[in-house]
């Protein structure tokens, strides 16, 4: 087994962090547009009931997909109906940035790991 | 979407955001401006933005439920409807009968608000921008 749960959970991670980028940037894109409802992707949930499930999860691990929703949970609406906040949009997307580093560092010395292992060098 | 998604929703921003710009610098280089193209005092312009639909045939409606978003576009430039303000200066060519004259609804300290406001928001996508483009560079790390 070359790839286990972790490093398939790994790879989620960063494709979720990726999706969650794309949306809190259209927060911020979005940052003076009357109306506009903030959208958030929801990854760690998912990964976390599948990471439970332990080496079952695999194929759900597989399947998995990120999309975009609307948060309906925005607290405080703006005068002008948005509901972006762009201290708390810039404040999660540098977060998401870090966890996203995070998520790559880690794949990539389990992958240098599997190098050694092979003989092939870090 | 593209795998550059998020740096093109964040260059959608930075184009509105630079229009909005332009737009402010036009209302206060025409503060005083008593004769527009059409003759008449220039009104002041507001940009209008609205967000951009995340593919082509789907209905704002449709794509605002899926959640999907593909950044912001300029919907218009409205001009401001608000009336003009009059000013007694009857030694102006442009002043009626009574000694008025009819300026432009501009307000200066309106308009500086709004060019902060523009740039603040310029600098949050740029910001954006970088970490996506950070994000890309870490990822292709994986390969080395």
């Amino acid at each position: 087994m070359l790839f286990d749960i972790t490093q398939l959970a790994l790879e989620r991670a960063i494709e979720g962090a990726g999706k969650r980028h794309e949306a809190l940037a259209a927060n911020l894109a979005n940052a003076n547009t009357p109306g506009y409802q903030r959208v958030d992707v929801e990854f760690h949930g998912a990964l976390a009931s599948a990471m439970e499930r332990g080496e079952d999860a695999k194929g759900s691990l597989h399947a998995m997909t990120f999309a975009p929703a609307r948060d309906g949970s925005a607290g405080a609406q703006r005068a002008d109906g948005s509901t972006v906040d762009v201290e708390s949009e810039s404040a999660k997307l540098a977060a998401n940035a870090l966890e996203h580093q995070a998520a790559v560092q880690v794949a990539h010395a389990r992958i240098g790991i599997l190098k050694a292992a092979m003989g092939t060098g870090v | 979407m593209s795998m550059f998604g998020g740096m093109e929703i964040s260059a959608s921003a930075l184009t509105a955001e630079r229009l909005r710009m332009d737009v402010v610098a036009e209302n206060l280089a025409n503060a005083q401006t008593t004769r527009g193209a059409d003759g008449q005092p220039y009104r002041r312009k507001e940009v209008v933005l609205q967000e951009r639909a995340a593919s082509f045939g789907a209905s704002l409606s449709a794509a605002m439920s899926q959640g999907s978003s593909a950044g912001v576009e300029v919907a218009a430039i409205a001009e401001d409807q608000t009336p003009l303000k009059r000013v007694y200066d009857p030694g102006h060519p442009d002043a009626d009968a009574e000694g008025y004259v009819s300026m432009p609804n501009v307000d200066t300290v309106t308009e500086m608000v709004d060019l902060i406001s523009a740039q603040r928001a310029y600098e949050a996508n740029v910001t954006a921008m970088q970490a996506a483009k950070q994000m890309f560079s870490r990822t292709l790390e994986l390969l080395r």
